[in-house]
């Protein structure tokens, strides 16, 4: 008796609200979703009707192929800009390295829907390097269809790659190098048969996430697509032209985007099973100094590389101070961009702000609790949340959306106002983010700390409070930044859930880039890098190893 | 201060047993010494009193009054880390404080006792110190006061030394000793040195496989091990094996009669601590109180205050002698015939077998 009451603790109750908060905010609406896709939406019975028309019908079976083609062709991309990145930086002496990976994640925190509309100003029918070889006679390709989509995926996704391959062969044991080359390995021997190879784990980590963000990602293929449909943009539009009804085909699409999402993962945790190095760090390897055209060569390629990915960000800044009248650019420089989003648009900068903030005050609440539990208690209730927090890099934000309106725009949780439900989705979908971070800074600090809290007389609530959340603020601060970040650069979902009232930063620059407005849309791009920015700034302050911070 | 009593206490992982029906009693103001290889389930024990692992059976009472039913936090036992676990974002003087303001001890009195008991561990100067600024030596004394400057009614302490060098680790026991008889307060601690056990303890509670092997004084310990175990784990020994005939137990090397003992019922072997053994150059006939075991010579190492010798017997046991270093033997030629002469009087006897009890 006396061990049943012992065991219901402070700790027991904070898990069961996590799963019960996960339960709702999660499960819930993923099951709504995986449920509906069965049903018919006319005589509402179960049926497998609606798959059956996905794998027949030419429209969605071209946006499946389209969204693989892409998806995989994006992830090639980012792998052939990433591995040889990372194998430049860190082997050889690099002039500008730090400078380097600051512009990587730079590119990797920037809202991804900036690149495609960037790209259009530039490549478009109407962009200026377009204009400029027209001018001089050269016809150059349209950045529209699939190779624009494959090219922002490309250079908006390598960071991933890069950033993950550098570690890893920061920390590969040079011996292993030194044995193959004493064995007879020739250095490009050595390269391919030993470090590729250990450091593939790695690859495979990097690439499988830009391949899931690929498949999610709504803003590119909407703004680049001209006629070439992915699921994502297929699922937006179906769950618009069947707004009033239910949403069966919206959903069916969604179901079929999570199980390639989750095919994927799975295909790699396969792969990467039989293959785990533990690796001493006694060795570290040495970087070599290039000399002559090889220096030129890799110094050209890595600059080359980040600055190429950096270029709508600063054509975005640049075209954000050109003067304009209307939608129209009249030449010279001016601030009637700004001017017109404080007039046009002031709220979608509040909502932005008080949409972030608020998930992020939740997020930072429940990353505490929720590293505490994953990390401190062995539980089997602890694996199940560990293994939860998983799941929404899985979910993109068209199906999440979906999924929230259909369970809390129906039945007996339909109160909810926009704004509430903008809040949840996005601490919902970056909850992540915030317990990875604190996790691993809770993994650093020695467990007797808190029992000597407790031994002292300190009750579970208070030791926690005392000396868990002062021991792993860094972690928690870095966390709950990468939270805003991604939180206030949230599209795809808030397209779904958001009503005249609740419209934000990155909403209004897709409205207005789909109406021409590319001043206006550059200016809010603007503020919105601004912020993040200043958050990647305090995140380099907060943390030791910036690069691992942000993947 | 307050006498523990722990009774019936079992504690599985699994299908694991980590303490097997653990009977202790403890009486007030003693220091109560848990000895044991790792994995013997010491550290277990300690936790479970301090109340961060759930017991699946048994009584643990301090004073009489039971707390294994307490949370961890109301239980009252300071407890000392082996890794010191002092808070690293706040000074000295707050982690010796943090204990008193959850127990919402006055402030003046706060800033009196802490002041005190850093005095008693010879910190008073450090107090505003951040615990980066300190050395091993002196974190552990922080965590020291900090753990008694609540006045516990029990101290645990966890291999509180282990981490220490080993000239600090000898001042620091002493330390330790002495303020733990000067407060009188009962103490169990943890440790796999069987020196400092020995050192330091009233009691000496040696366990092995979740099982107390035996609990006494440093000296019965060290002189009366109940059983093979204890013999070896305490101090070094040498095991002979014994040839029986009839009530007769004889050596097999060197043959001499050592035992009468009609009422054994299994193989015996015999044990001889190293530092009865004595190595004599050449052949040397026993006294009527001794055995002489014919050998050779196989190590000498002279380490200045004494020398330990190896020798082979002639049926191929290894004996191991320490003794105070005597030319004649340093200088021998490895392989050289020897004579180790022990005392009737110096030699035990235990059933065969990892733990096999001794035979009185």
């Amino acid at each position: 008796m006396t061990n049943i009451l012992r065991r219901f603790d402070f700790w027991t109750v904070v898990t069961g609200v996590i799963l019960a908060v996960l339960a709702l905010l999660l499960l819930f609406p993923i099951v709504r979703v995986l449920m509906l896709s069965f049903v018919d939406a006319d005589t509402l019975e179960w049926t497998l009707g609606n798959y059956v028309e996905v794998f027949t019908r030419n429209y969605y079976l071209k946006g499946l192929k389209n969204t693989l083609f892409v998806g995989v062709l994006g992830t090639l991309g980012a792998c052939l800009l990433g591995i040889p990145l990372a194998f430049f930086t860190a082997r050889c002496h690099l002039w500008g390295r730090a400078w380097i990976s600051t512009l990587a994640i730079l590119v990797l925190v920037a809202p991804p829907f900036i690149g495609a509309y960037a790209w259009i100003m530039m490549l478009g029918s109407n962009g200026f390097i377009t204009n400029f070889f027209e001018a001089i006679g050269i016809e150059t390709p349209t950045i529209y269809g699939a190779h624009g989509i494959i090219l922002v995926f490309t250079l908006k996704f390598f960071p991933f790659v890069f950033l993950m391959t550098q570690t890893a062969l920061m920390a590969v044991n040079k011996s292993f190098e030194d044995a193959a080359g004493n064995l007879g390995c020739t250095p490009w021997q050595c390269f391919t048969k030993i470090t590729l190879p250990l450091v593939f784990p790695a690859i495979s980590t990097g690439a499988i996430i830009c391949f899931v963000l690929s498949i999610a990602d709504f803003g590119t293929p909407a703004i680049l697509g001209r006629g070439f449909r992915t699921l994502s943009t297929i699922a937006f539009a179906a769950y618009r032209s069947e707004l009033g009804g239910l949403p069966t085909m919206a959903v069916t699409v969604s179901m079929i985007m999570i199980v390639i999402s989750m095919l994927a993962l799975l295909a790699q945790r396969r792969i990467l099973a039989k293959r785990r190095y533990a690796s001493s760090l006694t060795n570290l390897p040495v970087k070599v100094r290039l000399t002559g055209w090889r220096n030129i060569a890799v110094h050209s390629f890595c600059h080359g590389v980040v600055l190429i990915a950096m270029l709508p960000t600063l054509v975005v800044v640049y075209t954000s101070f050109l003067k304009t009248n209307g939608p129209v650019f009249v030449g010279g420089y001016g601030l009637e961009s700004y001017g017109r989003i404080l007039r046009t648009a002031p709220e979608a900068i509040t909502n932005s702000f008080v949409f972030a903030i608020a998930a992020v005050i939740l997020i930072t609440m429940f990353s505490a609790l929720i590293s505490y539990v994953i990390v401190r208690r062995e539980t089997a209730a602890a694996g199940t949340i560990d293994f939860l927090m998983m799941v929404p890099y899985l979910i993109p934000g068209v199906v999440m959306a979906i999924g929230f309106v259909a369970t809390f725009r129906t039945g007996f949780m339909s109160g909810m106002s926009a704004a509430w439900l903008l809040i949840l989705l996005y601490f919902i979908r970056r909850l992540p983010y915030g317990v990875r971070s604190t996790t691993s800074s809770l993994r650093q600090i020695k467990p007797s700390m808190e029992e000597a809290a407790i031994n002292l007389g300190a009750p579970p609530l208070n030791a926690f409070l005392k000396i868990t959340i002062p021991l792993i603020l860094p972690g928690l601060i870095v966390g709950s930044l990468m939270g805003f970040i991604t939180a206030i650069n949230e599209l795809s979902g808030t397209l779904i859930l958001y009503d005249s009232g609740t419209i934000t930063m990155p909403v209004s620059i897709y409205l207005a880039v789909l109406d021409g407005e590319f001043g206006l849309a550059a200016a809010l791009s603007t503020v919105l890098l601004l912020c993040t920015g200043v958050c990647v700034y305090l995140v380099f302050r907060f943390t030791e190893n910036r690069d691992s911070a942000f993947i | 201060m307050a006498s523990v009593e722990i009774t019936g206490l079992r504690k599985l992982y699994g299908d694991v047993v980590a303490l097997s029906d653990i009977n202790i009693s403890i009486p007030s103001g003693s220091f109560f010494t848990l000895l044991g290889p790792s994995g013997c389930g010491k550290t277990t024990l300690l936790r479970t009193i301090a109340g961060f692992h759930d017991q699946n059976a048994g009584r643990i009472a301090v004073d009489g009054q039971s707390i294994e039913g307490l949370p961890a936090h109301r239980r009252d036992v300071g407890m000392v880390f082996q890794d010191y676990a002092i808070f690293p974002h706040i000074s000295v003087r707050e982690n010796v404080a943090f204990g008193l303001k959850q127990r919402k001890v006055p402030a003046s009195e706060i800033t009196k006792r802490v002041k005190d008991v850093l005095d008693v561990v010879q910190l008073g100067a450090f107090a505003e110190r951040m615990p980066h600024e300190l050395s091993g030596g002196q974190q552990q004394r922080v965590g020291l006061a900090r753990a008694i400057v609540i006045r516990p009614k029990v101290l645990l302490m966890d291999e509180p030394l282990s981490n220490l060098d080993a000239r600090l680790r000898v001042d620091l026991r002493a330390e330790l000793r002495r303020i733990q008889r000067d407060l009188g307060i009962t103490t169990v601690y943890v440790t796999h040195d069987q020196e400092e056990a020995l050192a330091m303890s009233d009691t000496v509670c040696v366990m092995y496989q979740g099982v107390i092997q035996q609990a006494a004084s440093p000296l019965d310990i060290y002189l009366h091990p109940t059983n093979k175990f204890v013999a070896t784990f305490v101090g070094a020994n040498n095991f002979l094996s014994l040839d029986r005939s009839g009530g007769q137990f004889a050596l097999r090397s060197g043959g001499a009669t050592v035992l009468d003992a009609d009422g054994a019922t299994q193989d015996l072997v015999c044990g001889v601590r190293p530092e009865c053994v004595s190595v004599k150059a050449g052949e040397v006939a026993p006294t009527a109180d001794e055995i002489a075991i014919p050998a050779r010579l196989s190590d000498v190492s002279f380490v200045g205050r004494e020398m330990e010798v190896v020798a082979v017997t002639d049926h191929g046991e290894t004996v191991k002698s320490l003794a105070r270093p005597d030319p004649a033997i340093i200088t021998l030629a490895p392989g050289s015939a020897v004579t180790l002469v022990v005392k009737r009087s110096d030699l035990a006897f235990f059933d065969d077998g990892d733990a096999g009890g001794r035979f009185a």
